[in-house]
C-alpha cells in the first residue's frame, strides 16, 4: 500500500499542487447479521477497497477515488484529482489556507480488543440473535422482532506530500434487539439496549456478549405490548428527566452538529445546514446552564470516534467544547481551523472510507457527568416525566428547534417513577433547553453510546460517533403524547 | 506485495454461479459507476469529488438459507471469494420458508430507456462549468448573496445475473443540481432555493436554477407566525419529501407484513381526491429511468394511488413469497442495512394538474407557501405521522398573494391527512433526485396542514 501511496503522490507532483494526501482503506469490512421474525433479514459480509487522492492548489481542493488498486488506475485517478482542483481553481479567487499541524511519521493505531469479531466463527453470533429475537415474541400482538449484530473493520494507510504517514486498524461492533407490537393503527416498539440497531463500541465481540440481548428480550417484548394499553404522555410544560441514551442523541443533534466549524462558516449551507452558533461567539456564548460541560474526546477508549490520527494526519485530541455553560471550542479541520485563525486543527476531519474526502465530523462528544445519583435526581421532581430510548428525531437546519419522540415514558410523581406512558414527544429550542438543565447524573448514570449512522456530505458519508451521557433533569419543557 | 488481479468485471460473471455446489443457487449484482460531484459554498467551489466505483453483491441460497456477500472486486477471482464468503454465512442462516427461488428469465423488458451518453461521459471540467454557471447566474441576480449548492453528474450500470439463467442490465445517466441563495447578514436570514434533476445534463438548466434561487430571496424580513393548522401551497421539493415517506410508510410490503403500514387497512379505498394519481414508473422518460430492480425483475409502471384510491404495496422476491402476492419488481440491494427497508417504490410520479404556482396561491387565499422541508422523520408509522421543519423560503399567503416571508415552522402531520387534503395540483413538474431514487412532482395546494412549533429564523 505504501508503494501505491508513493505512486499517487509522485503522479500529482506539480508546481501548482501545494499539498496532497492519499488514503488507502483496504479492506473496509462490514459484517451485519440480522434476524427478523425467525428469518435472516440481513446476512452480509461486505469487503471493499478504495484509494482516495486529495490535492490542494493555492485556491482549491480536488478529490478523486477508485476501487481499482493497481498502479495504472491509481495514477489515472491521481491525475483526475489534479484536473478537478485546477478546474475549481480557475473559478476561485480567494486563497485557501490550512493550519500547519505536526505530521505523524509512521505511527500505528490499533483497536484494543479481546475477541476479534473477524477471526471468530459466526455461528455463536447467529445463535445469539435467533435466541434474542425469539424471546421478544411474548404475545400475539408482537408482530415483529429484530435482533441484529454489526461489525466494521477499517484498515487504513495514510501518506501525504509533507512526509506524514500512519496506519491503523479500527474495529467497531454493536448489537441490539427490538420488538414491535401492533393493535389497529397503534404501533409500539421497544428496544434494548437502544433503538436503531442497539449500542456500538470500538471493541471486540466481548462488548456484544456483555449486552445480554437474549436476557433482555422478554422484557423488551412485554414493554412493547404494555405500551399498547398505556395512557398517552400528557400534554403540557413539565420537568423532564432524560435517560442516558436519549440524552446522547440530544447532545449529538443540538450540540455536536452545531459546533462543527464548517457548518458555522456556511460550507454545508446548501445541504446539512448551518449553525445557530456564529464563529465569533466562541468563548462568550452561553450555551447552557453552569452544569453543562461538553468535551470532544477522540482519545476515550471504546468510542466510535476514537482514533490515532484523523484523515488529515492530525493527532487525536481531547477538546473542551462547553465549559460551565459557555462555548469554548469547536470541531474543526485544517481548513476550517485556519479560517477561524487557529494555529492548529481540532483534529476532527474524518472520512467514511477511502472513497470519500474528509469532512469536519464528530468524534466522541460527551456531556460530562455531575454528582447526583438517579434517586437524588428524581427526588427533586414533584411531577414530571422520565423519557428514554429514541423513536424519532428532527431538528432545524441551524440546530435550534428540535423535536424528539422516545419509545416510552414514565410519569414521575413525588420523586418516584410511576406509570408507563406511550408516544411521548418533547420539544424545545437548543439554548433555552440546555439553560434549563438543573441536575446532572453522576458517573454511575453515565454510558458511552455508539451511533453508527451520522449522515453528512455530498456524496453522502455515514460516520460512526459516540456520546458519553449521564441522565439529566430539565425544567419547564414542552411534552406531549403523539 | 502479491500482484493484483484486475478488479474489472468478469466478462461472464455467471460463471461463478455455475460453480456453486448442487443445492445452491444465487443472484449477483454488479454495479459500476462514475460520477463527478461539485459542491460550492460561500460563492466558491469547495468540495470537488470524482468517483469511479465497482460494487458487487452475491446472494446465495443454500437450499432455503440465504446470505449475501459484497465487495468491490468484480473479477472472477473476486467473485469466487464472494461465493465462498456467502456460502459460509448461508450455512448458519435460519431457513427462509417463503423464499420462492430467484427471478425467472422469462418475460419482456421495457425496451430502450432514456439515457444520455453525453451526460454519462461529461468531463470533470464540464461538470465544474455547470457549477460555475449556477454561481454566475445567482451572483448576477442577487449580488452579494451567499450561494451554496451542488452539481452531480454521473452514470451507473446495474447488471444482474442469476442461477436461473437471467442476465439483465440497465444503465442510468443522471444530472442533479441544487442551489441556495442566502442573505445571512439579515436577521433572520432570507433564502431562495431551487433544484432539479434530469437524465440529460443539457436539460438541467443550471443558469435557470441559479436565477430562480436568487429571485426567490425575499425582499423583507421574515415575521413570526403562530403554529397551527393552515392551508398550504407546497412547492415540488416539499411534495417530493412527503411522497418519499408515503412510499415507505404506505407501500412497502414490509409494512404490510409487519402491520405498521399506514395504508394496510385502506387498500382499494379512497385516500385522496379523485384528481390524485401516484404511480411508480421506473421506465418513464420523466424520471431517472431504471429497467430492472436489484433482483433483475423488469420494472414497469405500478399504480399506487389511482384516482384517489390506494392500491397494493410493492414487493420483491421475499415479500411476494410471504404475502403471496405478485412480484412487482421493487427489490432494493439485499445488503441494505438490517433488511429494514424492504421493497420500496423509488421512481414516483405524481400526475400534474393544470394550475400554475400563482393560481395555487390565488386559490389558497390565506395560508403558507412552503419551498421545502428539512430533517423529516417518522413519528408514528401506523398513522403515517411525520415531522420536519420548513426551510429556505416559507411565506405567508394573504388575499391570494405571497404577502411576506415568515420564520420557519415545524410540521407534525400525517401523510394521509395531507394526501386527503390535496385541493389543487400544479401543472409544472420536475424531477427531484435523492440517493438513487427520484420523485417527479408538481407543487400542490393542501387544505389543512398542521404546524406544531416555530423556530427563531
Amino acid at each position: 500500500m505504501e508503494e501505491l501511496i508513493r505512486t499517487a503522490l509522485a503522479t500529482v507532483d506539480a508546481p501548482d499542487v501545494l499539498h496532497a494526501d492519499v488514503r488507502v482503506v483496504a479492506h473496509d469490512r462490514f459484517v451485519q447479521l440480522a434476524v427478523r421474525n425467525g428469518a435472516a433479514s440481513a446476512l452480509t459480509d461486505a469487503r471493499t477497497e478504495a484509494l482516495g487522492v486529495r490535492v490542494r492548489t493555492d485556491r482549491a481542493w480536488g478529490f478523486a477515488t477508485t476501487c481499482d488498486l493497481r498502479p495504472g488506475p491509481v495514477r489515472e485517478v491521481a491525475r483526475l484529482a489534479v484536473r478537478l482542483a485546477r478546474a475549481a481553481t480557475r473559478h476561485t479567487r480567494e486563497r485557501l489556507r490550512v493550519t500547519d499541524d505536526p505530521a505523524p511519521k509512521g505511527g500505528r493505531y490499533m483497536t484494543s480488543l479481546r475477541r476479534d469479531p473477524f477471526s471468530m466463527p459466526l455461528e455463536p453470533v447467529i445463535e445469539l440473535l435467533i435466541a434474542a429475537e425469539k424471546g421478544v415474541h411474548v404475545a400475539r400482538s408482537v408482530k415483529s422482532g429484530l435482533a441484529s449484530f454489526a461489525a466494521w473493520e477499517e484498515n487504513k494507510w495514510y501518506g501525504s506530500s509533507e512526509g506524514a504517514s500512519y496506519t491503523s486498524r479500527i474495529v467497531h461492533v454493536g448489537a441490539g434487539v427490538s420488538a414491535t407490537a401492533v393493535r389497529g393503527a397503534s404501533v409500539q416498539r421497544r428496544s434494548s439496549p437502544a433503538s436503531f440497531g442497539g449500542d456500538f463500541a470500538q471493541a471486540g465481540f466481548e462488548f456484544v456478549e456483555g449486552l445480554d440481548l437474549a436476557g433482555h428480550a422478554a422484557q423488551v417484548g412485554r414493554e412493547a405490548v404494555a405500551l399498547l394499553d398505556a395512557p398517552a404522555c400528557p400534554t403540557g410544560t413539565t420537568t423532564l428527566v432524560l435517560g442516558s441514551s436519549q440524552l446522547a442523541l440530544q447532545v449529538h443533534e443540538s450540540v455536536g452538529h452545531a459546533v462543527e466549524l464548517d457548518r458555522m462558516f456556511g460550507s454545508e449551507a446548501g445541504f446539512a445546514g448551518t449553525s445557530w452558533v456564529a464563529p465569533d461567539k466562541i468563548g462568550v456564548l452561553r450555551y447552557g446552564s453552569d452544569l453543562m460541560n461538553v468535551v470532544a474526546d477522540a482519545t476515550e477508549p471504546g468510542g466510535l470516534g476514537t482514533f490515532g490520527w484523523d484523515d488529515e494526519g492530525v493527532a487525536a485530541h481531547r477538546t473542551p467544547i462547553v465549559h460551565k455553560g459557555t462555548l469554548v471550542g469547536t470541531l474543526s479541520s485544517r481548513e476550517s481551523a485556519a479560517q477561524l485563525g487557529l494555529r492548529r486543527s481540532g483534529g476532527t476531519a474524518r472520512a467514511s472510507g477511502g472513497d470519500r474526502a474528509p469532512l469536519v465530523r464528530m468524534t466522541n462528544i460527551n456531556l460530562e457527568p455531575g454528582d447526583l445519583s438517579l434517586d437524588e435526581l428524581l427526588e427533586g421532581v414533584h411531577d414530571g416525566v422520565f423519557l428514554d430510548t429514541n423513536r424519532s428525531w428532527s431538528i432545524d437546519d441551524r440546530r435550534l428547534n428540535f423535536q424528539f419522540g422516545t419509545e416510552f415514558g414514565r410519569r414521575i410523581v413525588h420523586g418516584e417513577l410511576g406509570e408507563l406512558l406511550r408516544n411521548p414527544i418533547y420539544s424545545g429550542m437548543t439554548p433555552s433547553f440546555w439553560a434549563s438543565m438543573d441536575a446532572v447524573g453522576d458517573p454511575s448514570t453515565r454510558h458511552l453510546w455508539g451511533l453508527p449512522n451520522c449522515g453528512k456530505g455530498q456524496p453522502g458519508q455515514l460516520a460512526r460517533v459516540s456520546h458519553g451521557a449521564p441522565i439529566a433533569r430539565f425544567r419547564d419543557i414542552a411534552v406531549r403524547g403523539g | 506485495m502479491p500482484r493484483r488481479q484486475a478488479p474489472h468485471p468478469a466478462e461472464d460473471p455467471s460463471a461463478v454461479l455455475s460453480e456453486l455446489p448442487r443445492g445452491s443457487a444465487g443472484d449477483l449484482r454488479l454495479v459500476t459507476a462514475m460520477s463527478t460531484t461539485i459542491r460550492f459554498a460561500n460563492g466558491r467551489i469547495h468540495q470537488p469529488h470524482l468517483e469511479r466505483s465497482t460494487h458487487v453483491s452475491l446472494r446465495l441460497a443454500d437450499g432455503r438459507r440465504l446470505a449475501t456477500a459484497t465487495g468491490s472486486d468484480a473479477s472472477l477471482a473476486g467473485l469466487r471469494n464472494l461465493a465462498g464468503t456467502a456460502r459460509a454465512l448461508a450455512r448458519i442462516a435460519p431457513v427462509e420458508r417463503s423464499f420462492p427461488g430467484f427471478v425467472s428469465p422469462t418475460g419482456k423488458g421495457p425496451g430502450r430507456l432514456a439515457f444520455s451518453k453525453t451526460t454519462a461521459e461529461l468531463s470533470p471540467e464540464g461538470v465544474t462549468e455547470l457549477a460555475e454557471q449556477i454561481l454566475e447566474a445567482a451572483a448576477s441576480d442577487a449580488p452579494g448573496a451567499r450561494v451554496a449548492g451542488v452539481v452531480h453528474v454521473g452514470n451507473e450500470e446495474l447488471r444482474v445475473v442469476n442461477s436461473c439463467g437471467l442476465d439483465r442490465s440497465t444503465r442510468q445517466s443522471v444530472a442533479y443540481a441544487s442551489v441556495l441563495a442566502q442573505r445571512p447578514d439579515q436577521d433572520p436570514p432570507v433564502a431562495g432555493w431551487s433544484e432539479a434533476a434530469h437524465w440529460d445534463a443539457d436539460r438541467l438548466g443550471p443558469a435557470r436554477l441559479g436565477r430562480e434561487a436568487a429571485d426567490r430571496i425575499a425582499r423583507s424580513t421574515p415575521q413570526s407566525v403562530e403554529p397551527g393548522t393552515y392551508p398550504v401551497v407546497l412547492r415540488g421539493p416539499a411534495v417530493a419529501d412527503l411522497l418519499r415517506f408515503l412510499a415507505h410508510l404506505g407501500f412497502s410490503a414490509n409494512g404490510e407484513i409487519e402491520g405498521w403500514s399506514c395504508l394496510r387497512r385502506s387498500r382499494g379505498k379512497k385516500v385522496a381526491p379523485a384528481t390524485v394519481t401516484l404511480t411508480d414508473d421506473p421506465v418513464s422518460r420523466e424520471t431517472i429511468p431504471q429497467a430492472i430492480d436489484y433482483e433483475g425483475t423488469w420494472t414497469a409502471p405500478t399504480p399506487l394511488i389511482e384516482d384517489g384510491v390506494a392500491r397494493h404495496a410493492v414487493t420483491d422476491l421475499l415479500t411476494s413469497g410471504r404475502l403471496k402476492r405478485p412480484l412487482t419488481g421493487h427489490a432494493q440491494p439485499p445488503e441494505a442495512p438490517w433488511g429494514d427497508y424492504g421493497p420500496a417504490p423509488s421512481h414516483l410520479l405524481l400526475d400534474p394538474g393544470d394550475a400554475s404556482e400563482d393560481e395555487l396561491i390565488r386559490e389558497t387565499r390565506h395560508g403558507l407557501l412552503v419551498t421545502r422541508f428539512h430533517y423529516v422523520r417518522i413519528v408514528d408509522p401506523g398513522r403515517g405521522i411525520i415531522t420536519g421543519m420548513t426551510r429556505d423560503g416559507t411565506y405567508a399567503i394573504e388575499n391570494g398573494e405571497v404577502a411576506r416571508p415568515v420564520r420557519n415552522l415545524r410540521f407534525t402531520e400525517s401523510v394521509l391527512t395531507a394526501l386527503h387534503g390535496i385541493a389543487l395540483l400544479g401543472k409544472d413538474r420536475r424531477i427531484y433526485y435523492e440517493g438513487g431514487g427520484a420523485v417527479t412532482a408538481p407543487a400542490v395546494a393542501v387544505g389543512a396542514f398542521r404546524f406544531t412549533s416555530a423556530t427563531l429564523f
